[in-house]
């Protein structure tokens, strides 16, 4: 790859430049408190942002800083310094990354100049893991603390039941949810001890609140995307989840996705779309390539638009009852991960815990995805860094083909452009393209 | 070349050697046989529901394209080596799979190969990934799930009392198991590294009794080899999981003795005995979770979770340790670096193999060895 090569997302939506505004704000206030050496946690995408909300503790995304780091291309330099250290290049990248900067960190006494941002992620006072999705994560945190932040770790374990188990069965649910609450209240404990406050209740419920309110508006938006012509794409998609990181449980955030939801009705009402002429509609499996998001406005200008991104969708909105913010906590995670094992790998392996990952004879979800946004193909993106997500796409493309929609995997990766091959990739499009233009007219 | 292949995959191979033997065994007996990789899910538990348990292994360096139509190239070899097995139907003597989720490789072969080629009987014994008081009761509950699956499927009841009973009879193996590694702290081991790797390798297939005789047979040869050569470099090998001899004919062909493992196939499995307690099952949870040494297991951050690793190579005498990871093997690669570093403070000097499965290119990994035994010698 070059530099030359990448290019940075164009966006579509007003809603989404605002963020220009408000994340820099946001960042501001994080900023003035570590200044002030408030105890930061880094933490781990599966550990809900409600909770650290509710203790008001400074939090960091180590998985977010390395999307950051791979938009501006400097996870390569990370990386090397990691792979120098004796990281396997097929380690993931999100971590080969944080490995990389933690030791620029931990040589310089600062944050190494190539940062994203200023401060970069700070010192952490703990870590807060979570086994959620895939096992690198068990090792991350683990080595974050042996190698550089001598400082406490709660890893949470919320395991999922295998596809060919009922999930239904009384006993079966119970074996699951015990550990589900016995782990968060692990989890509780552990904030509680290291911040020396008590979690306020009340304080968490209303969060909840917040937070499910400003979900059930990004439900409702991706749902106004089954509409021809798409009102939105990929890149705002991608872009749009950052909030949902950082200010879930604001009112920032529920305002946010509410006008978010308002522009993107009011451009189907206009029949407004992300291209003027739509000539394929697909859906994106995987992690997008963050060093090169501008790929996504490429097959834009060849009249192609995704319409559904299966990453990412974790934070589907559910209905809890909020009486007891912390049984609807841990309802929530079991009510996912029955959504999980209903559909699981058939479509989205990514979604899945690993736990899950099975056949899912009799699903229809991917048949129900494929009517009801009128797909014409699928394009997954193999990462080699992250198996976790990518692992499975065979299996997909495989049920795919028995649907008869054409669907293309192409390698590359999350974070590290050094994985790219420009030209190749874009032939392998190109090519897909005219597949999708053949079955389209009726051929094979 | 030719010469570099022989002493790289050799001939008989043991999971060659033990697939023939279980299908003698099933014909003799009539019992099912459930195949499983990893042992969270303890094998005691399958022979007390009147089935026969075995270790499913691979063969390195073997065609791998059979598993291309249902997975990514980007995956761990000896996973996918075992799936292009399964696909090609040299598994078919198996009546039952048990999976434990132990890596997330490992698990997700279940669902693949489950769905592609579904057995009479499969299970997934779900594990947690830290040994909490919560995580030893879910183990514990996913014991009972796993016997009661055991006991659908084979018709027969498992009592506690035949728990115990198999218990005991692998406990007593794993006393001749130690009497064996005992010899290997000598100056000049009575037993070769792969002679005893092929012997556990038995272990995963021969029913206890049939294990016990090779053992015993095993141990008066040992003790009656009277070592002729000069002490040699001593190696505690490390790593990802390995089912053939190929590493350690390559380390003893270079001048060196390999005297101690911590591999899947190797000491964990029979370094201590399942203890004996009133629930049967608190002893398997206590053996097969909370004291079974495997990195995928999160044992909290520190370089105190290796101490056990420098407590053996400080008890058989090692000089340095050699690691052997396979591609995209998350667990064991990422605990390198940190094991590097701590071993270099405790003095152990280490090498470290990054291999796809097929110990190839045999002349490179040989090279390496050589050079890295000399600096010991
Ligand atoms: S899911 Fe993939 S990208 Fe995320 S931490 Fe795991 S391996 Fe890395
Ligand atoms: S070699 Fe590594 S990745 Fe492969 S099954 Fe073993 S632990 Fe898992």
């Amino acid at each position: 790859m070059t530099h030359s090569e990448m290019s940075r997302a164009k966006r579509h939506l007003e809603t989404t430049a605002k963020m220009k505004e408000m994340l820099p704000r946001f960042f501001m206030r994080m900023m003035e408190r570590r200044f002030s050496n408030e105890p930061l946690a880094w933490c781990m995408v599966g550990v809900p942002p409600e909770l650290l909300k509710a203790f008001d503790l400074l939090f960091e995304w180590p998985e977010n800083f390395g999307t950051m780091c791979a938009s501006r291309l400097v996870a390569p330099r990370f990386i090397e310094v990691a792979e120098g250290d004796g990281y396997s290049p097929e380690l993931c990248s999100y971590v080969t990354n944080t490995m990389g900067y933690c030791k620029l960190f931990k040589e310089k006494g600062e944050a190494p100049e190539e940062s994203p941002l200023p401060g970069g992620m700070g010192t952490p006072a703990m870590l807060l893991g979570s086994g959620f999705i895939c096992e690198p994560r068990w090792k991350w945190f683990q080595s974050v603390a042996t190698r550089f932040f001598d400082v406490p770790v709660y890893s949470s374990d919320p395991l999922a039941p295998p596809w060919d188990i009922d999930p239904t069965d009384p006993r079966i649910e119970e074996h699951y949810l015990t550990l589900l609450r016995e782990d968060l209240a692990g989890q509780i404990e552990f904030l509680e001890k290291q911040t020396g406050k008590n979690l306020d209740i009340d304080a968490l419920r209303e969060i909840m609140a917040l937070s499910h309110q400003a979900l059930a508006y990004w439900r409702d938006t991706l749902a106004l995307r089954k509409a021809i012509p798409s009102p939105m794409g990929s890149t705002d998609y991608f872009h749009a989840i950052i909030p949902q990181m950082y200010l879930v449980g604001d009112q920032e955030a529920v305002d946010f996705y509410r006008e978010m939801y308002e522009e993107v009705k009011d451009r189907v009402a206009r029949g407004i779309g992300v291209v003027e002429e739509e000539k394929y509609r697909l859906i994106w499996f995987g992690l997008p390539p963050w060093f090169n998001m501008g790929i996504f406005n490429y097959l834009e200008s060849l009249g192609a638009v995704f319409a559904y991104e299966s990453t990412y969708n974790v934070g589907d909105y559910f209905e809890v009852d909020l009486s007891d913010p912390l049984e609807a906590m841990v309802r929530r995670t079991w009510q996912r991960a029955l959504k999980m094992h209903e559909f699981g790998a058939e479509a989205m392996p990514e979604l899945c815990n690993p736990a899950v990952f099975g056949g899912f004879v009799g699903s229809s979800l991917l048949e129900e995805l494929t009517r009801d946004f009128s797909l014409t193909g699928a394009v997954m993106h193999l990462t080699r860094s992250c198996r976790a997500v990518s692992f499975g796409e065979v299996h997909t493309r495989n049920r795919f083909a028995k649907i008869g929609l054409p669907s293309l995997i192409f390698e590359s990766d999350m974070a590290d452009p050094r994985l790219w091959s420009d030209a190749q990739i874009k032939t392998r499009l190109h090519a897909f393209l005219e597949t999708m233009d053949k079955a389209q007219k009726g051929g094979k | 070349m030719a010469a570099e292949k022989t002493l790289n995959l050799k001939k008989p191979r043991a999971t060659n050697l033990n697939e023939e033997a279980i299908r003698r065994i099933k014909a003799e007996t009539g019992k099912p046989v459930i195949g499983y990789l990893c042992c969270f899910a303890p094998p005691e538990i399958i022979s007390a529901a009147g089935a026969i348990p075995f270790r499913i292994t691979g063969l390195p360096g073997d065609d791998n394209s059979a598993a291309d139509a249902y997975t990514e190239p980007y995956g761990c070899t000896y996973v996918r080596n075992i799936l292009a097995r399964a696909a090609r139907g040299e598994y078919d003597f198996i009546d039952g799979l048990v999976i434990s989720h132990s890596c997330d490789m490992v698990q997700r072969l279940y669902g693949i190969w489950t769905y592609y080629h579904p057995l009479p009987y499969s299970y997934l014994f779900n594990v947690p990934h830290q040994v909490s008081l919560q995580a030893q009761r879910f183990y514990r509950r996913e014991l009972d799930f796993f016997r009661e699956s055991l006991e659908k499927f084979t018709g027969q009841v498992v009592t506690s009392e035949a728990v115990a009973v198999e218990i005991d009879l692998s406990n007593q193996n794993r006393a001749l198991v130690r009497k064996l590694y005992e010899l290997r702290k000598e100056k000049q081991p009575g037993i070769s590294g792969s002679e005893m790797f092929n012997l556990l390798m038995a272990g995963g297939t021969l029913p206890a009794a049939a294990f016990q005789a090779k053992l015993k047979e095993a141990l008066s040869k040992a003790e009656a080899a009277k070592a002729q050569e000069p002490a040699k470099p001593r190696i505690l090998v490390w790593g990802s999981i390995m089912d053939d001899t190929a590493l350690f004919r390559m380390i003893e062909e270079a001048g060196a003795v390999v005297v101690a493992d911590d591999t899947c196939i190797g000491f964990r499995v029979w370094e201590k005995d399942v203890p004996q307690s009133v629930d049967p099952y608190d002893g398997l949870t206590e053996h097969y979770f909370v004291n079974f040494q495997c990195p995928r297991t999160d044992r909290g951050p520190g370089s105190k979770r290796f101490d056990y690793l420098v407590e053996r190579a400080r008890e058989y005498k090692a000089n340095g340790v050699i690691g052997y990871v396979i591609s995209f093997c998350d667990p064991h690669k990422f605990d390198y670096p940190d094991l590097r570093d701590y071993l270099k403070k405790e003095g152990l000097p280490m090498l470290l193999i990054d291999d796809n499965y097929s110990f190839e290119p045999a002349g490179a990994i040989e090279t390496r060895l050589q050079a890295f035994i000399e600096m010991l010698g």
